[in-house]
């Protein structure tokens, strides 16, 4: 039987700017196997980012349910969300989101030192990890020393530093060239591979895509291919 | 108050408008000429509520501070003119005998018989000038209330003559009920408002006045205002006759005073006519005749033409007249004017000293004592004049001890606009795209600032005159506690002149546009792809040649007149419209010329001088020119530049290696920012070995303050990262602490210019009031030591000089309730008014001191220590004192009349001994003369020793010479009563009591007296008081200090919402992101405070040794508490103030932070 480590139902989201709302989300329903990679597209505005906030918990939802691992993400305080998000997940963005005044080691570090790693072994793991991702000869580095696909390797290390069980990944190579970007790639499907870690990507990329073991198609706030031939939303 | 800093407030107000408001109107005429610059500009005011209120308080400050020093100034003078007025009343001028007579005594006026006065009002009967001529006799009394049994030691009995009341107004009672002199009887009298509050006096009262030992009683008619004829001080009012035939002075008067036409406040504006016409009346004719014929000689004319330019234009018009008159045949009433003024034969003395002509200089110096019959006191005119003296000197000691925080607010004003200009990069990097010049975008911050500075402006000079009022308020509360030296009487007023307002505003407006404008042209040398897309400034290179960075400097002088060239070219060839654009581009470059010529002088220095060779070269003439003019400020600003150059030298060589710049940078500004601390902490005393001694002022504490902070925080901001590691190292077990921490110092120590000069703000602060908290102290740790203070006597008591004691122990012996063992010492002595000068000395003037004529006892029993012993009087001050008690021609001197090196200032003796410091160790004996002023004899003593500082507490227990007054008893020919008596209490006798019982007894010999101890501890506890006041003052920066790091947190939260976002998604709570952004104000606030703790304490150290040398009592202790509280304030203020943005922070939604662009 499939191991579902997330699977989202009847997902609401609207945003409301006071004169205007725009339904994000219109109840879309997704459930993602435990290693597997999924990948995210659809044109822009459609609600590829909004859903992988809201199901990351970096977001609130109107309705619907988020059940990660068997817990409902939505019924934790923000506190033990925030503490989930430090122990199980990983997050890569599209403009890195690095800390610029942290080197890559510090900021690789960071997520250990929230879950309470004690500093020796949270600088080792980090190390090990920027090493995995071919940086540890640019540990010291502020991430203004670097290039795009160097910061990019960064964050994919600072995601994986606490070997979460889920990756978040919104467009992380939607500010690389197509080298970078097929290198970052390669890095992600090896680290998924290695660690059967699951990863959701938003990519508007079908290079990307295709590298994904399923792609969930969305527009309009709504998912029309699930890839496994579903579709939900209205 | 007329003037600040000698210079004429009139003068200041055009200057600064004269600056304001064609830069006001320059920018009201670029706002016309570019509305979308404008608009942009202004746009941002009313979006950031907050941030703008935070940068109104931020910017206010200079404008505040100077407001509320104008505030209190003007408060200052306006209550000692308003008190002088209320005093005086309609009395601009007193007359005065200048010759002394047989019957004559210490502490009255020389009488003189009353027909001078029908006389003198015959004389002046067509002086328009004059309204009011009465004559009168003043003397001071002790008067006792029978009902009440209350006393007044020093009463003034004044006989007025009902008859010659004109122009000084009737006498009105407090109801406003005119009363008649005439009216009342032999015994009756009327008295002031203050000896009815001293006697607890209401009419029908019968008061007993004590003369020559017998009391005469009279019946208190009524209470009138205080004022005019009634006098300030207590009064008791009563016909002339009748005083006469009190004081057995039958026919005879001892002043006469002079209403002038104008009123209460007008009269003043005659002073000058009505004192000379009255000068030249009194004169005699055949002494100034034989003064014209000594002075009339080349050497004195030489020296006269030579101080002319030293003196103010008045005094030099008179010398200028004076020199014509001397060469004329005829003596004109101008020139006998000029001869008769006090002030100008000082200067006509002062003349004559520098001449070879000695006994020239002796004959006018006598001739001068013999000029004149009477002697003519504008008394109005000079109090009026004192009032503005004091209030300007008062505003210009807030300001001073206001230029820190003055400072601070121009950096926070520089790193508000510094922020702004980060905080929009990115939109004037676009707007540059799109075709803004960099003019537009300076224009755009000059709108921008203008807006806040118009409003802090307004803001800030409305709350200083706040705190004037409330500066105001405290000084009357420690003026009624006692000790501060003020008379009982003296209360102050606010009061602020519009004049005032306007400079405060326009100095505020002038400090802020200026900065601005600095900081608005470094904001726009952006680069524009850097700045659109985010991304660090590149290292800017200059591409402009050498040859036209030397030119630039020229280019500015001649620009304006190329434009204004091409303008007529123009209009010449009927283009109106270029020809007009180029007409206001040359009025433009006209205005804005001198800014030009300096910032082009500026980059033609700049490359060099960041080299560090210039900053060498630079800091060695600073150094030369302290050295050559023996002040420390060039010197040590010299010596700093130097350390500076070398350090930019080590940088330069740096660079030029392949090694990594960062470290070489590190190395360069750690061993400035070391070499500096270390230089500025050593004391100065002990490098007077290389340098010599060096003058400072108070200006040295300001210099060192700011040289001490910066070369500290620049340590601090290039060795973080070690206290990064650090901190790292000991929040290590502390679990979630630990990434708060590493955020929280990483971010302000990324932005080092913002952090270094917020770190600045703080340490200044703190600085600034941890070494008032600390000298503060000190100084009242030493005046408090009463035993110090008061020689070692318990009671000081006056007694009335009409109603002398003539056996102390005698009277004691005879008085019930007194006995003479519960004193083990009793000593006396007169303080007499005298003239001075030192045998030999370049200053020959007759300049005003007094002596201390003391009995034997006071001086077997004194225990007043002496700071200097004249060689081969002995080692210790029981010696000095045995001798003054064997030779009657030996005296000792207070430290007031002996010059500090250090510069302490003394202005109420004008007496000033020559060829001998405070801080000397070893001094020789030094001859002086001094002459009696009524009778001219001059009596020749010797000074043998100084007394320190902290006897008298610096002359407010006593001032004057101490000498045995058998000499003098000799010398004088007027009998000298004793006055002032001490008292010293046998073991176990209640002090408090004995005081109380010693006036009780005397209370007909007007004795008032005072427990020392009690006397000191209210002058400690004033002067703790005014030291309070100061450093409260001060301690405004801390609102500067604060709001700048309210500025940095807001703009903190609005920068960094994406990477608050990260932290969130990471794993950050709500919490932590919070406490982060509090312990980043923390780290700020701590260190600052750290810094400014530890520089305060270690320069005051210094200054408490450096005093300890004059001062041997001043003691270097910390006020724990006093300390305590300012960092507590200091740290939850600043909390407070962040604790907004932090919550703020704390709440941002992950998915919405990173959204953000």
């Amino acid at each position: 039987m499939p191991d579902s480590i997330i699977r989202a139902t009847g997902v609401h989201k609207t945003y409301d700017t006071g004169t205007v709302k725009v339904n994000a989300l219109r109840g879309v329903d997704l459930t993602v196997e435990r290693g597997e990679m999924v990948a995210i597209m659809g044109p822009s505005g459609c609600g590829k980012t909004t859903m992988l906030n809201c199901l990351s918990g970096l977001d609130e939802i109107e309705s619907g349910q988020v059940v990660i691992d068997g817990v409902v993400l939505h019924d934790l305080p923000d506190d033990e969300r925030s503490d989930y998000r430090a122990r199980r997940m990983g997050f890569v963005f599209q403009l890195y989101n690095l800390l610029p005044v942290l080197s890559a080691v510090e900021n690789v570090e960071l997520p250990l030192l929230v879950s309470g790693t004690s500093s020796t072994d949270a600088r080792r793991m980090s190390m090990e990890l920027l090493d995995m991702v071919g940086l540890s000869n640019r540990a010291q580095h502020l991430p203004g020393e670097l290039s795009g696909g160097q910061r990019q390797r960064v964050t994919i290390a600072r995601a994986l530093v606490n070997q979460p069980s889920i990756v978040w990944a919104d467009e992380p190579t939607g500010d690389l060239d197509s080298e970078t970007a097929g290198e970052i790639m390669d890095l992600m499907c090896r680290l998924n591979v290695e660690n059967s870690q699951s990863f959701v990507l938003v990519t508007h990329s079908i290079d990307v895509g295709n590298r994904a073991h399923r792609i969930v198609r969305m527009r309009d706030g709504a998912i029309v291919d699930d890839g496994n031939g579903q579709a939900s939303g209205t | 108050m007329e003037e600040l800093f000698g210079v004429s407030m009139d003068t200041i107000m055009i200057a600064l408008l004269v600056v304001f408001l064609p830069v006001l109107a320059g920018i009201v005429f670029m706002a016309w000429r570019n509305p979308v610059m404008l608009k942009l500009g202004l746009r941002n005011i009313p979006r950031r509520k907050s941030q703008t209120v935070l940068i109104v308080v931020g910017i206010m400050i200079s404008t505040l501070i100077m407001a509320a020093a104008f505030g209190t100034g003007d408060s200052i003078s306006y209550s000692i003119r308003s008190n002088a007025v209320d005093s005086l009343g309609t009395i601009d001028e007193i007359i005065v005998s200048a010759r002394a007579t047989e019957s004559d005594t210490i502490g009255s006026a020389s009488y003189f018989p009353s027909q001078r006065y029908e006389q003198l009002k015959a004389d002046l009967s067509g002086l328009d000038s004059i309204d009011g001529l009465a004559p009168s006799i003043g003397e001071l009394v002790p008067t006792v209330n029978s009902r009440t049994s209350l006393s007044e030691g020093q009463m003034r009995i004044a006989g007025v003559d009902p008859n010659t009341l004109a122009g000084f107004g009737r006498f009105k009672l407090l109801n406003g009920q005119e009363v008649r002199l005439e009216t009342l009887g032999p015994n009756d009298a009327l008295i002031n408002e203050e000896a009815a509050k001293e006697l607890g006096a209401v009419p029908g009262d019968e008061l007993v006045a004590f003369v020559a030992g017998s009391g005469v009683p009279f019946r208190v008619q009524g209470i009138v205002d205080s004022g005019g004829l009634a006098g300030r001080e207590s009064t008791l009012l009563v016909r002339l006759d009748r005083a006469q035939e009190m004081f057995g002075r039958e026919g005879l008067i001892n002043s006469m005073a002079v209403s002038n036409l104008g009123g209460v406040f007008g009269g003043a504006e005659h002073s000058d006519e009505v004192t000379k016409a009255l000068r030249v009346l009194f004169t005699d004719r055949a002494i100034a005749a034989e003064l014209k014929t000594l002075l009339n000689r080349d050497e004195v004319l030489e020296q006269l033409t030579a101080l002319m330019p030293t003196l103010e234009p008045k005094m030099a018009d008179d010398l200028g007249m004076l020199s014509r008159g001397l060469a004329q045949s005829q003596m004109t009433d101008e020139f006998i004017g000029v001869l008769a003024d006090e002030d100008a034969q000082e200067q006509v003395l002062r003349a004559a000293s520098q001449t070879e002509l000695s006994e020239v200089e002796r004959q006018v110096g006598t001739l001068f004592a013999g000029l004149a019959e009477f002697r003519v006191l504008d008394i109005k005119k000079q109090v009026l004049d004192e009032a503005d003296r004091v209030g300007s000197g008062v505003t210009s000691i807030f300001i001073v001890m206001g230029l820190f925080s003055i400072m601070v607010g121009v950096l926070l004003i520089f790193l508000i606009f510094v922020m702004l200009a980060a905080a929009r990069r990115s939109e004037m990097g676009m707007a540059r795209a799109v075709g803004a010049k960099r003019r537009h975008l300076v224009q755009m911050f000059i709108f921008e600032g203008t807006a806040y500075s118009v409003m802090s402006g307004a803001v800030g000079v409305a709350l200083g005159l706040g705190a004037s009022a409330v500066i105001v308020f405290v000084a009357n509360r420690i003026f009624q506690g006692g000790g501060s030296g003020a008379p009982d009487s003296f209360t102050m007023a606010a009061h602020f002149e519009i004049r005032s307002a306007v400079v405060a505003y326009c100095l505020g407006m002038v400090i802020t546009l200026g900065t601005v404008g600095v900081s608005a042209y470094r904001v726009s040398r952006l680069n524009i792809v850097a700045a659109v897309r985010g991304l660090p400034p590149p290292i800017h290179r200059s591409q402009t040649r050498f040859r036209d960075l030397l030119l630039a400097p020229l280019r500015s002088g001649v620009r304006p007149f190329l434009l204004a060239a091409s303008g007529l070219r123009a209009l010449a060839s009927r283009d109106w419209v270029r020809g007009q654009a180029l007409f206001l581009q040359a009025i433009w470059a006209t205005v804005t010329a001198p800014i030009n010529f300096f910032t082009g002088v500026i980059q033609v220095l700049w490359v060099p001088m960041s080299h560090g060779w210039l900053t060498v070269v630079a800091g060695g003439l600073f150094t030369w020119l302290g050295m050559a003019s023996d002040q420390a400020a060039p010197l040590r600003i010299g010596v700093t530049l130097v350390i500076i150059g070398a350090g930019l030298t080590i940088k330069t060589a740096y660079h030029r290696t392949q090694l990594r710049p960062d470290v070489g940078d590190r190395i360069a500004y750690t061993f400035i920012g070391v070499v500096s601390l270390v230089f500025w902490v050593i004391p100065f005393s002990s490098m007077q070995t290389i340098f010599g001694e060096m003058e400072g002022g108070i200006e040295m504490f300001f210099i060192s303050g700011v040289a001490m902070v910066t070369a500290a925080v620049w340590t601090v901001m290039y060795n973080a990262d070690l206290l990064l590691k650090v901190l790292t190292f000991v929040t290590g077990p502390f679990g979630k602490l630990r990434p708060v921490l590493v955020t929280a110092v990483a971010y302000p120590m990324a932005a080092k210019f913002r952090t270094g000069l917020t770190l600045a703000m703080f340490a200044l602060v703190i600085f600034t009031l941890i070494v008032m908290s600390i000298l503060t102290e000190a100084f009242s740790a030493a005046v408090g030591d009463s035993d110090k203070v008061a020689g070692g006597w318990d009671i000081q008591a006056t007694v009335n000089f009409n109603t002398p004691i003539d056996d102390m122990r005698q009277a004691i012996d005879d008085k019930p309730g007194l006995d003479n063992r519960d004193m083990t010492a009793i000593g006396g002595y007169t303080a007499i008014p005298v003239e001075t000068r030192q045998v030999g000395a370049e200053e020959q003037r007759w300049q005003f001191y007094a002596v201390r004529a003391a009995d034997d006892q006071f001086l077997l029993e004194t225990g007043a220590s002496l700071k200097l012993i004249a060689n081969g009087y002995g080692d210790t001050p029981e010696d000095v004192w045995e001798a003054l008690r064997q030779d009657s021609s030996l005296v000792v001197v207070d430290s007031l009349v002996v010059p500090s090196r250090d510069g302490f200032a003394n202005d109420e003796i004008p007496f000033e001994l020559e060829g001998v410091f405070y801080e000397d160790t070893e001094m020789e004996a030094i001859d002086i003369e001094v002459r009696e002023p009524r009778t001219g004899q001059v009596i020749p003593l010797k000074v043998i020793g100084v007394l320190d500082r902290l006897s008298d507490a610096f002359g407010e227990l006593g001032v004057g010479m101490i000498a045995s007054r058998r000499g003098l008893d000799e010398a004088i020919p007027f009998k000298i009563p004793t006055t002032t008596y001490r008292f010293k209490a046998a073991e176990g006798t209640d002090i408090t009591a004995l005081s109380k019982d010693l006036e009780s007894a005397f209370r007909e010999n007007g004795m008032e007296s005072d427990v020392l101890s009690d006397l000191v501890d209210d002058i400690a506890a004033a002067n703790r008081a005014f030291n309070y006041l100061f450093t409260s003052f001060m301690g405004l920066g801390l609102l500067v200090g604060v709001a700048a790091l309210g500025v940095v947190s807001l703009r903190a939260v609005v920068e960094r919402r994406q990477q608050i976002g990260v932290l969130r998604a990471i794993g950050y709570r709500r919490r932590m992101v919070q406490l982060s952004f509090l312990t980043e104000s923390s780290f700020i606030v701590l260190m600052g405070t750290a810094l400014g703790v530890g520089l305060g304490t270690v320069i005051s150290y210094n200054i408490v040794k450096e005093i300890q040398s004059d001062v041997e009592t001043v003691r270097f202790a910390i006020p724990w508490l006093q300390i305590g509280v300012i960092v507590a304030i200091a740290y939850f203020f600043s909390l407070a103030t962040t604790f907004l943005p932090a919550r703020q922070a704390s709440r941002i939604y992950p998915a919405e932070a990173l959204r953000y662009e």
